[in-house]
């Protein structure tokens, strides 16, 4: 008789007990801002219980994974004070000890990971950020820790500088060019010599032979044996 | 008498362009420059719009185009460089020349570090991510670099990364190796663009001419198809007739024509002097002005749809921010507050919440689309900041990038081949020079010597050197150096006598447009634009320049110290006094020889 009294006032008890402990600003909770609709326009959904529900099970599996040997459940995860903004906060409670809230820290630890924008790699337990976003079909900008910053992706930084890579493509193909005219007029030169020592066509060759003494041997033009009936007409 | 004598002695040597489309492309590529893109756009938006157009065609057609056709002349008819053919003018005033050639080689040597930065940014185009769209991370990977969060992304990269200014001019340092190798290829191309002389350049301006205005239609289409460009276009067009009274706006106008069709360095004189001497230049001077300004007007109208972009962007941005902030702080569902209504509502919350609403305080943005309009800028601040901002928000950005930037360079490279010629053709003409080395030699022997001065622009500091020699190197010295031209052509050699060379050339007289323009309108131009540089620059007090403060994340107002302030000085007087000392040098020499060889009864003295 004594236990089932217990019984019933522990199930009673426990969620009003649980709804005392979150409460806004309390010292071990976060508060969660969610925008559904700046992330996904017009095919953005309704957030309801069942989202709700979704929610409180991914923290619940956050906390799975980061505390290998506890198990987590929904009702461990309690959430208040929801608004029309959907924002809410929530704070996480031992299974072992409904009463015990998880600190702050631990939570965090749970939720952050490196948010990267290469293709997931699974990297031991620090996905759980990503994994939450995509549940949600959210980003880090859409589904808001407040409190939590996401670390930052490492730099790449490849061994050469890409710049580098495109620079070396350019000089060189300026160097070729470069070395490829001077070829070119070199051998230019090396062909007009030859063919001034042969008698060849070349211009300037022209020139020099019709001078001779600083006569111009090409001959004049003999005005004498013009067609002058063109002009004058009697 | 001693022209005759040069035209004789150069004709079966001098290298010609192979026809006349070459000689009409060289100048086009020259004068159409970088100017011409963020220059004249800046000029419009602060004259008043549409209506800065009357003033700059005005000027065009009393001082650039009567000023291009004398250059023109003088170098088609002399067929030698600005030295050879001011000396043969008037012997007393071939120090023109040798001013002019002083001014071009300090233009040659920061004008290309300009295209050192175009190369720089064209390389750093092919990134998945341009480098300038974020903020790289700091060392401790908690957030971006301060020194780039207090300024913006764009700006980080520019004086950061690309230059890695230092505080002021007199903080010194190490040369930025990046910057030093894209100058190494700008310089290397250079010459391999002028290595045969007018046979390599005349290929070369066909591409330099004609593609930046394939590239210009294209961001044309793709301006006007950008969201927002129509408030940019529609901004910069409204005319504000006001602005016409100020005095500022016609010399603006007088001194942008001036600039930007390059009177004044020898280059025009160089391009005509390989010219056939019965080329008609008096169309091809009227063509290629006309094809300047028309130009100047064109990039004006992508400038500011590209503006109009950034503006709305930037506009668009604020407002979604303010909305986010507003949603936030007061728990509204998210469709409440739409990016038109953000206004309507924060009147509305400021009366159903004031406290709540006093308590954003300073986090509340004014978001003005004006305001964004109105932040007009100029010179390497536009090409390398603005519109790599804009960029960045296009879709597609690194294809725009690397297209912008080869537009750049190929707009840069065709003015320096001008700059270039201008110096190499009057030390080519010379014969000491040309009997030792070939043109090569000599085309070499210069770029290198740009080079390593050169280098000089890309340390630390360089950047502030490089404001100095752009503000002063060139701006004073080219207004007397033209005034002195006019004046010699006009009343020393006659308009006469240049009427009569014009019509051996052309085959007609000249009309009296020219004559007007040249003999009256232009020098009393020339000298009102001359006394007012004066005017201004005593008014002005101690020049300073714009340093950048990297706590602060911007640019401050910084007067220059006293060694910097003397060689501005040194600048302008080094390409002035090379007029008076050259007269000088000349009257000394007559003087001696005539004293001397009383009884020589041919004198054969030349120059």
């Amino acid at each position: 008789m004594l236990v089932r009294i217990l019984v019933l006032l522990y199930l009673v008890g426990a969620p009003a007990l649980a709804q005392t402990l979150c409460q806004p600003n309390a010292s071990n909770g976060y508060r969660v801002r969610i925008s559904i609709k700046t992330a996904l326009g017009n095919q953005a959904y309704e957030w309801n219980e069942n989202e709700m529900f979704l929610f409180q099970a991914t923290m619940a599996f956050a906390m799975r994974r980061y505390y290998k040997t506890e198990t987590y459940n929904v009702d461990n995860i309690i959430v208040c004070n929801q608004t029309r903004r959907v924002s809410f906060w929530f704070v996480v409670i031992s299974p072992e000890n409904p009463t015990m809230l998880i600190p702050k820290a631990d939570v965090e630890k749970a939720v952050s990971a490196l948010t990267t924008r290469l293709p997931c790699r699974p990297m031991s337990n620090s996905m759980s950020r990503h994994r939450i976003n995509n549940a949600f079909l959210l980003t880090d900008r859409t589904l808001e820790f407040l409190g939590i910053h996401p670390t930052l992706a490492e730099p790449v930084n490849p061994d050469t500088p890409p710049w580098l890579i495109v620079f070396g493509v350019v000089i060189g193909a300026v160097f070729a060019g470069i070395i490829a005219l001077l070829v070119s007029s070199l051998l230019q030169k090396r062909r007009k010599e030859k063919g001034m020592m042969e008698d060849g066509q070349d211009e300037e060759d022209r020139q020099m032979k019709g001078v001779e003494n600083g006569i111009n041997l090409d001959g004049i033009y003999n005005r004498g044996f013009t067609d002058d009936d063109r002009f004058t007409k009697l | 008498m001693c022209a005759q004598d040069a035209t004789m002695g150069k004709d079966a040597a001098r290298a010609e362009w192979d026809n006349p489309m070459q000689f009409v492309l060289a100048c086009v590529s020259y004068a159409v420059g970088l100017g011409n893109v963020w220059r004249f756009p800046y000029l419009c938006q602060m004259h008043g719009g549409g209506g800065f157009l009357i003033p700059y065609m005005l000027m065009l057609v009393l001082l650039g185009v009567p000023l291009f056709y004398m250059e023109l002349a003088i170098g088609q008819k002399m067929r030698l460089g600005s030295i050879g053919a001011w000396r043969a003018i008037s012997p007393y005033l071939g120090g023109v020349g040798m001013a002019s050639v002083v001014t071009s080689m300090y233009l040659c040597l920061y004008y290309n570090v300009i295209n050192a930065w175009s190369f720089w940014y064209l390389f750093h185009s092919f990134q998945s991510i341009l480098p300038w769209a974020e903020c790289p991370v700091n060392s401790n990977l908690t957030g971006p670099v301060e020194e780039c969060e207090r300024a913006t992304p764009t700006q980080y990269f520019f004086y950061r990364e690309t230059l890695d200014i230092s505080g002021s001019i007199e903080e010194n340092g190490g040369i930025h190796m990046g910057q030093a190798l894209c100058l190494l290829l700008a310089w290397i191309i250079v010459y391999l663009f002028i290595i045969k002389g007018v046979k390599s350049t005349g290929k070369v301006v066909y591409f330099t001419a004609t593609f930046p205005y394939l590239v210009l239609i294209i961001y044309l289409i793709r301006g006007v198809t950008l969201h927002g460009s129509i408030n940019g276009v529609k901004y910069m067009f409204t005319p504000k007739m006001e602005q016409l009274a100020k005095p500022t706006t016609w010399i603006n106008a007088a001194t942008q024509i001036f600039f930007s069709l390059g009177l004044g360095f020898g280059s025009l004189i160089a391009f005509a002097s390989y010219n056939q001497y019965n080329n008609n230049f008096e169309k091809q001077a009227i063509i290629v002005s006309m094809v300047n300004s028309g130009t100047s007007i064109f990039a004006s109208i992508v400038t500011f749809s590209i503006y109009g972009f950034k503006a709305t962007f930037n506009y668009e941005s604020c407002l979604e921010r303010v909305r986010l902030l507003l949603l936030n702080t007061f728990d509204l569902a998210e469709d409440t507050i739409s990016l038109e209504n953000v206004n309507h509502w924060i009147a509305e919350l400021n009366r159903t919440h004031p406290e709540q609403f006093a308590s954003l305080g300073g986090r509340l943005e004014t978001c003005d689309l004006e305001a964004e309009l109105d932040t007009a800028v100029e010179g390497t601040g536009l090409a390398f900041i603005v519109y790599s901002e804009a960029i960045k928000n296009m879709p597609v950005s690194q294809l725009w990038s690397v297209l912008y930037f080869i537009m750049l360079l190929l707009l840069g490279m065709g003015s320096m081949l001008g700059n270039v010629i201008a110096v190499i053709t009057p030390l080519s003409d010379l014969k000491f020079i040309s009997h030792y080395m070939s043109t090569k030699t000599l085309n070499g022997l210069v770029c290198l010597f740009c080079l390593l001065l050169g280098l000089g622009f890309t340390t630390r500091s360089g950047n502030y050197w490089f404001t100095m020699f752009n503000d002063y190197g060139a701006t004073f010295s080219l207004l007397f150096i033209v005034l002195i031209e006019v004046i010699t052509v006009c009343y020393i050699y006659g308009i006469k006598r240049f009427e009569k060379d014009v019509e051996d050339m052309l085959g007609h007289r000249l009309n009296c447009y020219w004559k007007i323009m040249l003999a009256g309108v232009s020098p009393i131009l020339l000298i009102a634009l001359f006394i007012f540089y004066i005017v201004n620059y005593i008014q002005g007090g101690t020049p300073t320049y714009q340093a950048w403060n990297k706590e602060l994340g911007k640019s401050v107002v910084t007067e220059y110290p006293p060694y910097a302030q003397a060689f501005i000085g040194l600048l302008l007087a080094s390409s002035v006094c090379c007029i008076p000392l050259t007269a000088l040098y000349t009257y000394c020499k007559k003087r001696n020889l005539a004293s001397g060889k009383r009884e020589r009864t041919v004198s054969t003295v030349s120059a």
